[in-house]
């Protein structure tokens, strides 16, 4: 049971996932998502224990502590949102992939995954340019931390982002055309 | 726009992200009204400015923790020292089990993986239908939604901006009312076969009781925590976490260093689906709010509805119809900002909203042909999807009988909040 874990969409059920074997970016990806995931929680779950430590027994607590946490979360949301991309775990309606036999719903794996990437190339731009903004103007969050520090997830987050719907589409669009030959030859 | 508007919908059934069908969305309405696109960005970044949002990555974890550990096992044979000596035995420990482990796992189709496991076999080797046994597992695995903390009712809360422990005693009740109507049928359906699973022992008792021993603080740590106002709800989740931590990892040892990462990106793969639609629906419900939407949309409905019982039917067959496409996270996320200035209209109480809404969302799990519940549990039990789909609804029958007493009867939800 213990190596059996929970999953959380229906969709890796019906769908597991297939294909090539993970190169060496694809392990080197995932244990730098998993790291810093690890290290986040971590970090979130000393914290917020360490302040109602503080709370009970010294009635005091650390003042940019709660706002630590709530910059830790938009962290965690963001590579969490990467690792999931990277996984295909968005959440998404499910209606046509569960009816659809693999190899019709190949097609629009293409569209969808072409459009995802498109749609998250355009939100880094933006970010981009707004942390270049904060930069300008010398934003500062957290006591006097640097905005960009914090901020700079956001377009590094989206970049990776848009790269692994690249990439799926790529592979869709590999799958489609080995498909096409695959018919050729049995004919 | 209409055009465009088509085309989004178009890419989110062929199972484009949600994330991006919305920010697109977002995108276009700023593109409309000539807003710098940067705004999305900008508003993303509300993600770090909404009290309590560090309870879901806390409590998700803590739960996904829970279910990889034998903690399952431990509670399951509590149950059944607890309640089995009952007619209909192991039916209700089914219940019971499922229903609380679910309130701390989040409603993430866990439940049925972790427990459907232990308790599908069981049930079979005590000669239950078939049938029924795969329709109450599955069943189940959505069960605790309405108790806390499950992951639902924070999201409700920090959306609707309700105060969370209100939602927390808001669902015992309708929480209760739905088990109590899913053990009558148990029991009316195995009427001719209704053996306890044994006599009432309290040496089993003492000994169950023996083995779940660190489990047993954690309930009572956090639910009377946040009951009492001791903890607020982040910090309840941040204790949990580090107190599943430490007993499943260092005391009892089930879950070992190396296992932890993988169990900790797992869990966050949900979270982290879940956090960016938020994201990304901060900016598109900012967009809908500026162009006056919900105002529209009131004026129109209005027009239609006068009283706030047509309202009700209204929201319920429009909730049936959302959590048969959407999981119930992307619809609290997206809908809830509508639906909450309109139900104000109508005089619903905003507790008593998100009950109603979470109770309609929960049959979402179950409603062919796409409820998650119905798919995890054909996989998980090898069995046919048009199988689980008789097999669940007589289940889902009742469940939409309770969903109706529920929203028809806000007393039933409001009792234990008034003070």
């Amino acid at each position: 049971m213990t190596g059996n874990l929970p999953l959380s969409t229906a969709r890796e059920l019906t769908d597991p996932p297939g294909g090539a074997p993970p190169g060496r970016l694809e392990r080197l990806g995932t244990a730098l998502e998993n790291a810093l995931l690890v290290l986040l929680l971590g970090a979130m779950v000393i914290l917020a224990v360490g302040q109602i430590v503080m709370r009970m027994f010294f009635q005091s607590g650390v003042i940019w502590a709660d706002e630590l946490l709530k910059v830790m979360v938009l962290w965690i949301a963001l590579i969490a949102s990467v690792a999931a991309s990277r996984n295909q775990r968005h959440l998404r309606i499910d209606i046509l992939s569960h009816f659809m036999p693999p190899r019709i719903a190949r097609l629009p794996g293409v569209i969808v995954s072409a459009f995802a990437s498109v749609v998250c190339a355009i939100i880094a731009w933006h970010s981009w340019r707004y942390i270049g903004l904060t930069l300008e103007f010398n934003d500062t969050v957290l006591l006097d931390t640097p905005a960009w520090m914090v901020q700079g997830v956001l377009p590094v987050a989206f970049v990776l982002m848009s790269y692994h719907f690249a990439v799926d589409c790529l592979r869709n669009l590999a799958a489609l055309s080995r498909d096409r030959q695959g018919t050729h030859v049995s004919r | 726009m209409i055009v465009f508007g088509a085309l989004l919908a178009l890419l989110a059934v062929f199972g484009a992200p949600l994330f991006t069908v919305i920010a697109a969305s977002a995108m276009l309405g700023y593109q409309r009204e000539g807003i710098d696109l940067m705004a999305i960005s900008i508003e993303m970044l509300g993600l770090a400015e909404m009290p309590f949002l560090s309870a879901i990555p806390l409590f998700t974890f803590a739960g996904y923790l829970l279910s990889a550990s034998q903690a399952p096992k431990r509670l399951v044979r509590l149950t059944g020292a607890l309640l089995g000596w009952m007619p209909g035995g192991l039916a209700l420990v089914a219940l019971a089990a499922c229903a609380f482990f679910t309130a701390f796992t989040g409603a993430s189709g866990v439940t049925i993986i972790a427990l459907g496991a232990i308790l599908y076999p069981a049930l079979q080797h005590d000669g239950y239908p078939a049938r029924f046994n795969l329709g109450l597992v599955t069943t189940s695995g959505s069960l605790g939604l309405l108790f806390a903390p499950s992951l639902p009712l924070i999201l409700y809360g920090v959306i609707a901006e309700v105060p969370i422990d209100d939602l927390f005693r808001a669902g015992i009740l309708p929480g209760m009312l739905m088990l109590v109507m899913l053990a009558g049928w148990s029991l009316w359906v195995n009427r001719a076969n209704r053996k306890p699973l044994g006599d009432f022992s309290m040496r089993e008792v003492g000994s169950a009781l023996r083995e779940s021993a660190w489990e047993l603080p954690l309930p009572f740590v956090v639910l009377g925590g946040i009951y009492s106002g001791f903890f607020a709800v982040s910090e309840a989740a941040a204790v949990t976490a580090a107190y599943v931590l430490l007993v499943e990892v260092v005391i009892l040892r089930e879950i070992t260093l190396r296992d932890l990462p993988r169990i900790m990106r797992e869990s966050m793969l949900l979270v982290g689906g879940i956090l960016i639609i938020l994201g990304v629906s901060l900016a598109s419900t900012n967009y809908m709010i500026d162009a006056d939407i919900p105002q529209r949309l009131l004026a129109f409905i209005s027009d239609l509805v006068t009283s706030q019982a047509t309202f009700l039917i209204l929201l319920l067959v429009f909730l049936l119809i959302l959590g048969a496409i959407l999981d119930i996270f992307s619809a609290i996320v997206l809908v809830v900002p509508l639906v909450l200035p309109i139900a104000a209209q109508y005089g619903v109480d905003e507790v008593h909203l998100g009950i109603v809404f979470l109770a309609a969302m929960q049959l979402g799990y179950l409603t062919p042909p796409v409820g998650l519940n119905l798919f995890i549990a054909s996989y998980r039990f090898n069995t046919p999807i048009m199988e689980v789909y008789r097999a669940t609804l007589p289940f889902l029958l009742i469940l939409a009988a309770s969903v109706v007493i529920i929203t028809f009867w806000p007393q039933l939800s409001l009792w234990l909040v008034a003070d």
